[in-house]
Formats: structure tokens, C-alpha cells, sequence
């Protein structure tokens, strides 16, 4: 079993930090959907309505690339699938998503940021994946449900790149020389310059390990010979 | 000419033939859909009245109307009400087969080798990055995307093969790759997956199809790269004797 230690602490507690701050602008627009999902039928311009000015002002704080409200299957009145979601430097609105080259409607329920909270109700850090439904880019999707008569209609999330983690989290895990790992124990950014974000490591196997919160996140210490 | 009226007279009817039992508002939903998409079913012709619809394929009047709203939702019809009214083909702009037939024929047999070349050398690289970078969630996913082997609707194929190619490039963690595929997929795709016109091809499909998503999950990146390979070169076979035809 991995021990425990204090050395990775401040490291993880700065991890843990940073996606808090996320997930706390992520609840509040997860508590006023599920007010409006709660009293009756709602349609993409009721949500468009509630979202967006929050969901801006997540973006406006400069960790995340997009955020927004993903709806479930027939959730809203008046779309099957609809994603009230903004992204890039000009906060776009996405609206309905197309599969790429095909151009048929793309069926996002399946994928894991919709479908873990979907399946344990409980908030999910996805990745570090390739999105090329949305961004195109090399993201970590925070995702938490929205609730309404014990359905989920819908997920409130936002993507942050991995190069944006780089950027604040690579100096904190230097000083203790770790390793921040997400689901599957794929590498997020990693004090060892040999290990490429996206490295699949054996956690069970590190020296020394620190999850972060209920989060799929770790920090961790490898092994000597490990990676 | 004439054959091919027949052939899509005799494809029409099995549209509207009784789907059975097991018959719901999905598979009502997916063989219309697939008519529309394949152009089986023309742009803007009127689609039978609902309890019409519901007597030919022996289904509820509900199951119908609930198939007809799901195809209203993708935009694949269009409902007018009132005197004159109905529900119309609504076909979505997809590259159709004409459309990808004399974009083939504009195109020099090099230049289509040319392409064919950067699209095998670029797949099979990522299916090879993907067996070694994938993990157990990722296999799975993989495995959603894969088609039924009995499947006829070669739209649906279509769609299954780009949508795998994707999500393999994208198993890469490498977002520029990603973006390549994307690229490729756009400019390329289209003409490749002509080859679903071929009915060996499509069911061999299957099969390498289950082989990729197999030889990923087995991290076994020689295997993944093999299978690309066969994929894409019986792909390229079809694809240029098709040119041969058009070029006339």
C-alpha cells in the first residue's frame, strides 16, 4: 500500500486548491439549474438564460478554456441533445454539436465526463484526453451532475488545459520532485521531464501517494526504475 | 441507369417492409433515418401519414409518431401542418454520392494514391500510439463505436469508421494529431469510405473493425498498425478501381 507522507502535502494541497476553486463555481451553477429543472419543463433558452453570465465569469478567472451546461438526452423541451457550453479566447457559444467530418449530431452521453456522473452521481475529473468534440485540445474536464427528480438531466463542467496545469502545478511538484496523475493513472504533469503527459503509471506501485479531495487525482513519488 | 433505379426501387420497398415484434420507435427511428441519409428516400419527398407509416411496418401509431419526432429532432424532416401538410424528407448536407463521385473524378489516379498514402501512414501510426497509450475506460469506449456485423446500413458504416479512426487518433494524447485526423477526415474520408459501397467490404469490416479494438486493448501496437494497413489498403483497392470507373 502507498504510504502516506507529509513531504508531497503542500504539492496536493495546491492541486486541490485550484480544482476546488473550479468546482465551487461549477456548484453554483449546478444549484440554480437545479432549481430551474425543478419547476417545471425547461428549454435551451431558459438554460442559455441561468448559465451564461456564471459560466463567463469561470473563464474570466483564467484557468479554464470552456465551461457550461451539458444537457442529457431529452432533457431539454426543445432539443434532444444541446450543449449550453462557451470556449476559446472569444467565449463562443457551442450550442448543438456535430460529430466532425460526418457532420451527423454527436452523441456526447456516452463519453466519461458525461457518463461517471451520470453513473456514481458524483462529481469526476476526466482525462488528460484528447477533445475533439470541443476544444481540439489536450484538456482535464471537471464535471458534477445536475439533479431533478432523482434524474440527471444534465452535467455543469469546464476544461482546463493541460498545458494550463503545467503552467501553475509544474513548480510545486518540482520542489518535492512528484508526479500529478488523473483516472487510469495517466500522467497530468510530472516533475520528471522523461515522463510524457499522458504516460499511463502503475500508482499502486508509487513510493509515496497523495489523493487530492474525492478527486481522481494523485500526487505521487515513483519508485525508483517506475516510469 | 436502369439498373440502378431497380436495385433503389426494390432497397424503397424494404424501407417500408413490417419490422416485427421486436419493432420500436428506434429501429423505426434508424431505418428511416439511414433512408434519408443513404438518399434512398429523396430530399423533400413526403413521407407516408402516420397510421400509414404504422400499417406498413406494422408497428403502433405511437411508435411511429415517437420515430417521426426523434427524425424531426435530428432535422431529417421537416413537419408541415395543415391542408397539404405532412412530414418531408429533409436530407442533411452530407457529402452525397454524386457529390463524392465527381470530386473522385476531378481527381488524377497519383493524386488519389497521394492521398491514400499520407491517410495509411498517418492511421496507422496512431493506432499504433493508441495501443501503447490507451487504457480500460478508453477500450471501452472503442468498443461502443463498433457496429453490429449484420448492419446494412452503409451510412451507418460509414459514420462507425470515421468515428473509430477519430477517437483511435485521439488515444494518441497528441491534440495536433487529433486535428490532423480531423483534417483528413474532411478532405479524404468522404472518398475513402466509398468503399463501403462494396458489400465484402463492409462485412470484412466488421471483423477488422473488432481486430483494432482488440489489438489496442492487448497494447499490441504491431497488430493495431497491421490491421489499419489491411483496412485501408482494401479501402484504397476499391476505391481506385471506382476512379477507374468515373474517370470514363
Amino acid at each position: 500500500m502507498p504510504a502516506t507522507t507529509t513531504t508531497l502535502g503542500p504539492a496536493a494541497a495546491r492541486v486541490t486548491a485550484l480544482f476546488e476553486e473550479l468546482f465551487g463555481d461549477i456548484d453554483r451553477v449546478r444549484g440554480r439549474l437545479e432549481a430551474l429543472f425543478g419547476s417545471g419543463p425547461v428549454d435551451a433558452a431558459a438554460v442559455l438564460a441561468v448559465v451564461e453570465a456564471d459560466a463567463r465569469r469561470l473563464l474570466d478567472r483564467g484557468t479554464a478554456l470552456g465551461a457550461g451546461f451539458v444537457a442529457g438526452r431529452d432533457a431539454l423541451s426543445d432539443h434532444t441533445l444541446y450543449l449550453a457550453w462557451w470556449q476559446g479566447d472569444d467565449q463562443q457559444l457551442l450550442g448543438e454539436s456535430e460529430a466532425p467530418a460526418s457532420g451527423a449530431p454527436f452523441d456526447y452521453t456516452r463519453r466519461e465526463w458525461f457518463r461517471v456522473p451520470e453513473e456514481t452521481g458524483r462529481r469526476h475529473v476526466t482525462g488528460p484526453y484528447v477533445d475533439y468534440v470541443c476544444t481540439d485540445e489536450y484538456v482535464v474536464t471537471c464535471t458534477a451532475p445536475v439533479l431533478a427528480n432523482g434524474r440527471m438531466v444534465g452535467v455543469v463542467g469546464a476544461d482546463v488545459l493541460v498545458e494550463t496545469l503545467e503552467g501553475i502545478l509544474l513548480d510545486p511538484l518540482d520542489e518535492v520532485g512528484a508526479t500529478l496523475v488523473g483516472e487510469h493513472g495517466r500522467t497530468i504533469v510530472s516533475a520528471d521531464h522523461r515522463l510524457a503527459a499522458g504516460t499511463i503509471l502503475d500508482v499502486g506501485a508509487a513510493r509515496e501517494r497523495v489523493d487530492c479531495a474525492d478527486l481522481p487525482l494523485s500526487v505521487v513519488v515513483l519508485a525508483d526504475g517506475q516510469g | 441507369m436502369g439498373r440502378s433505379v431497380r436495385h433503389a426501387s426494390r432497397a424503397r420497398s424494404a424501407v417500408f417492409a413490417p419490422l416485427g415484434d421486436h419493432g420500436r420507435a428506434a429501429r423505426v427511428e434508424q431505418r428511416l433515418a439511414g433512408a434519408i441519409r443513404s438518399g434512398l428516400l429523396s430530399d423533400g419527398e413526403r413521407l407516408p401519414s402516420e397510421s400509414e407509416l404504422a400499417s406498413m411496418l406494422g408497428v403502433a401509431t405511437v411508435t411511429a409518431r415517437e420515430a417521426l419526432v426523434a427524425l424531426r429532432a435530428q432535422g431529417l424532416v421537416t413537419t408541415v401542418r395543415g391542408r397539404g401538410g405532412g412530414s418531408f424528407v429533409n436530407r442533411p448536407k452530407a457529402p452525397d454520392a454524386a457529390l463524392v463521385d465527381s470530386r473522385l473524378a476531378a481527381m488524377s489516379r497519383v493524386e488519389l494514391r497521394d492521398r491514400g498514402t499520407v491517410y495509411r501512414v498517418i492511421l496507422a501510426g496512431c493506432a499504433e500510439l493508441a495501443a501503447e497509450r490507451a487504457d480500460a475506460s478508453d477500450v471501452r469506449d472503442l468498443e461502443e463505436l463498433l457496429v453490429p456485423a449484420d448492419e446494412p446500413d452503409v451510412a451507418r458504416w460509414r459514420h462507425a469508421d470515421s468515428e473509430l479512426f477519430l477517437s483511435v487518433a485521439a488515444l494518441t494524447q497528441s491534440a495536433r494529431m487529433t486535428r490532423e485526423v480531423v483534417r483528413l477526415e474532411a478532405d479524404f474520408g468522404a472518398t475513402l469510405r466509398l468503399a463501403y459501397a462494396d458489400a465484402e467490404f463492409l462485412k470484412a469490416s466488421a471483423g477488422r473493425h473488432v481486430d483494432l479494438v482488440q489489438a489496442i486493448a492487448a497494447h499490441d501496437g504491431e497488430r493495431a498498425r497491421a490491421t489499419v494497413h489491411r483496412h485501408i489498403d482494401r479501402a484504397m483497392e476499391l476505391v481506385v478501381e471506382r476512379h477507374a470507373q468515373v474517370r470514363r
